[in-house]
């Protein structure tokens, strides 16, 4: 028999296996990124347009046009777009966000050809025919109404509007009238000034055939610049801070939706890696401190975590839980407890070891094959940043100390600058 | 395609490795042969709860995320009707903690009162977020007691309420750890950045000496064949209707399954798919809609459901979906879209398999089947569906009095 009660040797050394991007350019100068790599025949092809729900003039704007790009083009209806997409099997992924809007095209490789032509024209000349705009929209206006019966949709809606404020792009909660205000030339608008090729990138990954460029200059290298520009819009300014709380009462609510955090700042800041190790210790993984006491030790949440979101004009910080209506007050004062707790309880050296080998083992996770890779280089890529802030992070996580934790945890993370959303039965 | 080797261990362990020599990772997945259908009927959600219990720490590692986490690794695990299952992603250097932590938990756990009753309540809550405090969360605890008369297919893997999770005691834990978990009743598979021989090596010397029981022979009641429509009405607080309406059909292994499969892939998969494109698009009686097969072990259902837009009638809403079924039975698939769904098929397997721990997962899943390989042939086995086979399943399955229907309602006034 094995010594059972003896680890066997563990490493904490590993080699990232970077895929070193290939950068080219099409005809119109957009910027193309190849990584190759992975052992199945197929090939996945993002096109990242840097606006999104932040650029619209209307709210739904960025999110229904990415999401229309495929119901009817020029010469194209939409029964046929969608007929030879699943007849060659390819799947097209719409990522409508805040700040960028992608779309993805995964298909094998002996489909490629005929589905990249599909894919030129979804792009370049989409029509958003009225009727499909409409029925997409009341469908939609459907699933907002059902969400709204969520207590974690409703939590974290509101705790959008609550950091950020209800004028500002990134704190808008959308609201049922919305889907009635929109209309396909509210689309083809978004579609003229923001898919420009100006304004976006192209990453390819998987297995990547050597004709590759010239499929693609085919397919975009004559996308056009956009011709108007209804301008940048307003800044509106962001609330400021403030120690804010809004408590949905949601009658027969069974769980509460929990949400604590603030705004803070997004990947490009000298303090992100230090914070991002900071936030994994409270809620970042299973053996972090919330999971361990508000559910391995209470047991009153199936689930609780602690998140950074990095936006390209902000970040902001979050708990996240939902508990038993009997014990959110409870949960909610040991979430405090443990915001103080970073602050003042250092990590003993075995919490911090078992952090930091966690942490290098998740990253080295993050970069594992070639499409992980394109969306790890994605994210430098819309900060403007390079290979180098990966070097960082690793070099942070080999040297943080228990007490730059506790420090960085005063500085960003104090529990009386926390705002706080609960939707169920708050009291 | 997954390549691999096997190896059985003489206390009848299943070993599986896939060798994969461009990834620094290596997945480990440990498949049980128990699942909610082996449950008794007043002891329901055990199975689930007892995945709980796994990672509470073993009689030699009273940490055992700690001890994974320490590694670089993460872990999870999924309970269903059929099968409980384990899996592990860590970097390959690293393998022999996932040995050493996944053969002491099967070797035994270090079982106690307060551990039980805190998952007890970890569980409760998971029942709550995700059954009972959600827009048409209870529907599958309503519809498969419609469905199912005696088979244990008839209760959710949650369990059919909460006081069965608040009533379980130590003694029917321990019990079922004897009866369930040791290596005859278990499928390892590792694959990764992994040396077959290394890993065979690692079985031996981690789970070699956990002694065997019997393996799972279940006799489990068969669902008798149903030989009337049943219907149930509900009304909950929803903003929208939703119809639930579910047939009997083969289980995974019979040859029909294939078959039965594409078939909820005609109906509803992809955009273009019959359902989408005549009633939500076209017609746009449902905001939307879906069909597809269980996909279990033992006879399963094939399920089509939907939310028919405000203002339309029940009925009305149903009988075009009648209409679908009895045109599949009426009228030949044509050729290219049987070769649609068949080309979407071998696209889902191939995409999936760039993921490390989905080859591991399914080597399990189809060993436990009879063969690892019968996964590399899934492929195959779609292609060789004919448009007539199609016809002849369709006849089979579509019955009104193989049916059971359920009507979710919002409540009057809302």
């Amino acid at each position: 028999m094995p010594d059972r009660k003896k680890a066997p040797k563990t490493s904490a050394q590993f080699e990232i296996p970077y895929i070193q991007p290939q950068k080219s350019k099409l005809a119109n100068g957009m910027p193309v990124y190849f990584l190759p790599g992975g052992t199945e025949e197929f090939v996945k092809i993002e096109l990242v347009f840097l606006s999104g729900s932040h650029d619209q003039q209307k709210p739904l704007e960025a999110f229904s046009t990415m999401r229309l790009l495929r119901a009817g083009t020029q010469s194209r209806s939409r029964e046929e777009i969608n007929e030879l997409l699943d007849y060659y099997s390819a799947h097209l992924a719409a990522d409508p966000q805040k700040d960028l809007s992608s779309i993805s095209l995964y298909v094998l490789n002996k489909h490629l050809e005929p589905a990249l032509d599909l894919f030129r024209e979804i792009i370049q000349h989409p029509v958003f025919p009225a009727e499909e705009v409409r029925t997409f929209l009341t469908n939609q206006q459907q699933i907002h109404l059902i969400n709204q019966k969520k207590v974690q949709h409703l939590a974290r809606t509101y705790f959008g509007e609550l950091i950020y404020g209800e004028q500002h792009p990134y704190g808008y909660r959308v609201r049922v009238e919305d889907f009635d205000a929109l209309d396909s030339e509210d689309l083809q608008r978004f579609h003229r000034e923001h898919l420009d090729p100006g304004n976006a990138f192209c990453l390819v990954s998987g297995c990547i055939p050597g004709n590759m460029q010239s499929l693609l200059d085919k397919t975009f290298g004559d996308l056009k610049t956009a011709q108007t520009l209804s301008g940048e819009k307003a800044d509106v300014k962001a609330l400021s801070p403030g120690r804010r709380k809004v408590h949905l009462e949601v009658p027969d609510a069974l769980q509460s939706a929990i949400r604590v955090g603030k705004q803070l700042f997004n990947r490009t800041h000298p303090a992100y890696h230090r914070l991002k190790i900071t936030n994994a210790l409270l809620g970042g993984y299973f053996g972090s401190r919330l999971m361990q006491n508000v559910r391995q030790d209470k047991g009153y949440t199936y689930g609780i975590s602690s998140n950074l979101i990095s936006l390209v004009r902000s970040g902001y910080f979050f708990i996240a839980t939902q508990t038993g209506t009997e014990v959110t007050g409870a949960a909610l004062g040991e979430i405090y407890k443990e915001l103080k707790n970073l602050r003042t309880l250092p990590a003993g050296e075995e919490e911090l070891t078992s952090l930091k080998s966690y942490l290098s083992g998740s990253f080295l996770r993050s970069f594992d094959g070639p499409l992980a890779q394109s969306e790890r280089f994605k994210e430098l890529l819309v900060f403007g940043l390079d290979h180098s802030h990966h070097d960082e992070y690793l070099d942070t996580l080999k040297t943080i100390t228990a007490e730059e934790i506790m420090e960085c945890a005063s500085l960003y993370l104090r529990e009386d600058d926390m705002m706080e959303v609960i939707a169920g039965r708050p009291h | 395609m997954i390549a691999f080797e096997r190896k059985i261990l003489e206390n009848g362990l299943r070993v599986l490795v896939h060798r994969d020599d461009t990834t620094p990772m290596a997945a480990v997945n440990v498949l049980y042969d128990v699942g909610a259908r082996d449950e008794a009927p007043e002891k329901t959600g055990f199975a689930h709860l007892f995945e709980h219990l796994m990672f509470e720490g073993s009689v030699h590692v009273p940490r055992f995320d700690y001890e994974l986490q320490h590694a670089g690794g993460e872990n999870n695990a999924f309970t269903t009707n059929d099968i409980t299952n384990y899996f592990q992603s860590l970097p390959a250097r690293n393998l022999e903690t996932a040995f050493w932590l996944e053969s002491d938990r099967m070797y035994g756990l270090d079982f106690s009162e307060q551990k039980l009753e805190t998952q007890k309540n970890v569980v409760v809550e998971e029942y709550r977020q995700s059954y009972l405090n959600q827009p048409y969360g209870d529907a599958w605890l309503l519809m498969r007691p419609l469905a199912y008369t005696v088979h244990p297919y008839r209760w959710a893997t949650i369990g059919k309420s909460i006081d069965h999770i608040r009533e379980a005691r130590l003694q029917d834990v321990k019990a079922f750890f004897r009866k369930f978990y040791h290596p005859a009743n278990a499928v390892l598979a590792v694959a990764g950045n992994v040396d077959p021989q290394q890993v065979y090596a690692l079985a031996e010397k981690w789970f070699g000496d956990i002694p065997s029981g019997a393996p799972n022979q279940r006799q489990l009641p068969a669902e008798p064949l149903q030989k009337q429509e049943k219907r149930k009405t509900v009304h909950r607080d929803v903003p929208q209707n939703q119809l639930y309406m579910v047939f009997h059909t083969c289980g995974r292994t019979h040859p029909d399954f294939h078959a039965t499969d594409l078939l909820s892939d005609i109906l509803a998969n992809g955009e273009s798919a019959r359902l989408s494109a005549r009633l939500v698009h076209d017609q746009k009686i449902f905001s939307e809609l879906n069909a597809y097969v269980t996909g279990n072990l033992d006879p399963g259902l094939l399920v089509i459901t939907g939310k028919p837009h405000n203002g339309v009638d029940m009925d009305q809403a149903e009988d075009m979906l009648w209409k679908e079924t009895q045109d599949l039975i009426a009228n030949r698939v044509a050729d290219r879209e049987l070769q649609k769904v068949k080309n979407r098929v071998e696209a889902t397997q191939t995409f999936s398999e760039s993921n490390l721990l989905a080859r591991a997962m399914n080597l399990a899943y189809y060993e436990l089947q009879g063969d690892a390989d019968l996964y590399n042939r899934q492929t195959e086995a779609y292609a060789r569906v004919t448009a007539d086979e199609l016809q002849r399943v369709a006849k089979e399955i579509f019955r009104r009095a193989h049916a059971s229907v359920l009507h979710y309602l919002k409540n009057p006034g809302a």
